[in-house]
């Protein structure tokens, strides 16, 4: 409806301009110019007009901090440009990037035993994961409770004193804070 | 150079596949292979006339039998083509089962694989040390009292520079889920259907090429109008030996086995070219999985220190 205004106003403006209003009451005009079938409103700016002029400004009022032209920084006494990492750009298509999520699908396109039916998983091809931790979901108490779990059989405890002793005094400090000082989850409340 | 290509193709899994599952191949009697007469000389050379492959009258390949017969939609017809000349040319038109290849492409679910893909291997290693873990900070710095200044009692406490982070990230921290294994047949069902229905998707009797030359498969490629990154897929991991050196030189051209295919993979290269013994394979298997009695046990839920 407002576009609707708009544009009647705009063909009114129009039509004032460009109509002669000789020989005709003034009252008449104006209820012609706003409203009369004979008239079309006809659009006449485009934005591709605009752009094709050149770049249309972005964040009116904004001041750029950085450099955008002129010398770089340098130490006037030396008069040698600072340092700066040339800039190299990363290749998507090295074996790794290229090959990225293979054999995730492995359970459902992989091959299946005829009678059990069992596939390989793709939690059994994380290699890069460490070992205790592949296919673990949960948080820092529940993750830190089963690296003591996987570690404390290899004598942990004596190659590395000051790590065991973090661990225990980490987990014990989670125990104490989630049980006494937070409360459940929503959903555990009977 | 050989053990470099080795390498390439047949990953520690494939050979562990090999050992545990034997798996008889199906390999497709196609009449290509029965009726072509080739020249079999070693040509290394791109710019020597390669020899005419002789062929009988067209189509050699004109029927594929579809497992679970589908009932309520038409199977998709696709061109079988070749890869032994630079120019295409097409051997056949074969059925391609709607429920694997004309499946209404969910964006949400493709979605969704994606981010799972690139989730559920991370592990963030970024730590932070808590009050107690900086070195430091058990003495009281000041008397409590007298000195006008601020009480404290650690010089590593939260509000002191230097001192412990109270709520920051602790290594390792692990972003592994499961996504359900229909939403995952789903994405595979999505993508392939979207990559057919885009024209993005090729079918070819087999990757044998005739030379190792890295621009032949260039100039295939160009010529056939497949798109800059190009996906092969075979059924059996171990590729023939002139697509694996024509490919190693170029980043995106990647070959694959069917049980690596996968969501990121079909989306990151924008032409997919199977084989028609991985057609065989990957229905055979889709359609399992969609078809089988045991549906919910499969798809239940991922326990942890169950596989």
């Amino acid at each position: 409806m407002t576009s609707l205004l708009g544009s009647m106003i705009s063909t009114l403006g129009m039509a004032l301009r460009y109509r002669p209003l000789i020989g005709v009451s003034s009252q008449v005009s104006k209820a012609n110019a706003l409203f009369n079938p004979e008239l079309t409103t006809v659009r006449f700016r485009y934005h591709a007009d605009k752009v094709a002029k050149g770049p249309v400004p972005r964040r009116h009022g904004y001041e750029e901090k950085l450099f955008q032209s002129g010398l770089l920084p340098r130490k006037v006494s030396v008069d040698k440009a600072l340092p700066m990492p040339t800039y190299k750009p990363k290749n998507s298509w090295n074996e790794k990037r290229a090959l990225f999520g293979q054999n995730d699908y492995i359970d459902i396109l992989g091959p299946s035993n005829e009678i059990s039916q069992k596939t390989l998983h793709p939690t059994q091809l994380l290699y890069h994961v460490p070992p205790w931790l592949r296919g673990v979901q949960g948080n820092e108490y529940q993750v830190l409770l089963r690296r003591r779990k996987f570690v404390q059989k290899k004598g942990y405890a004596l190659g590395h004193p000051t790590k065991w002793a973090t661990l225990n005094t980490r987990i014990k400090k989670l125990y104490t804070y989630l049980n006494h000082k937070t409360k459940s989850p929503f959903w555990k409340h009977s | 150079m050989a053990t470099k290509i080795i390498n390439k193709t047949v990953t520690e899994l494939s050979l562990r596949i090999t050992r545990c599952f034997f798996v008889p191949s199906k390999t497709i009697q196609t009449n290509a292979t029965l009726f072509q007469e080739r020249l079999e000389t070693s040509i290394t050379n791109v710019e020597e006339q390669l020899p005419t492959t002789i062929r009988p009258p067209l189509p050699i390949i004109h029927s594929r039998k579809l497992a679970f017969p589908p009932k309520f939609k038409a199977p998709r017809q696709v061109w079988v083509s070749n890869m032994d000349t630079v120019e295409e040319e097409k051997l056949g038109l074969i059925d391609l089962h709607p429920e694997v290849f004309a499946e209404r492409p969910r964006v949400d679910i493709i979605h969704e694989n994606v981010r799972w893909q690139q989730l559920y291997r991370h592990v963030s290693y970024a730590n932070t040390k808590m009050r107690y873990e900086v070195r430091g900070g058990g003495k009281k710095p000041r008397q409590q009292k007298g000195s006008g200044r601020s009480r404290h009692g650690s010089i590593r406490s939260p509000i002191w520079r230097g001192g412990g982070i109270v709520h920051g990230p602790r290594s390792p921290t692990p972003y592994f889920y499961m996504l359900g294994f229909n939403t995952r047949l789903n994405g595979l069902r999505s993508t392939l259907s979207a990559k057919l229905a885009q024209d993005d998707l090729h079918i070819v009797d087999s990757l044998d090429i005739p030379t190792d030359d890295p621009s032949y498969l260039e100039k295939l490629v160009e010529e056939r109008g497949w798109g800059p990154a190009v996906l092969f897929v075979d059924d059996n991991d171990i590729m023939p030996l002139n697509i694996t050196a024509a490919s190693d030189s170029h980043g995106h051209y990647n070959l694959m086995p069917v049980y690596g295919l996968n969501v990121y993979s079909m989306l990151k290269h924008h032409t997919l070219v199977l084989t028609l013994a991985a057609v065989e394979r990957l229905e055979e298997r889709l359609l399992f999985h969609l078809n089988r009695n045991d549906a919910a046990s499969a798809g239940q839920k991922y326990r942890l220190d169950s596989v």
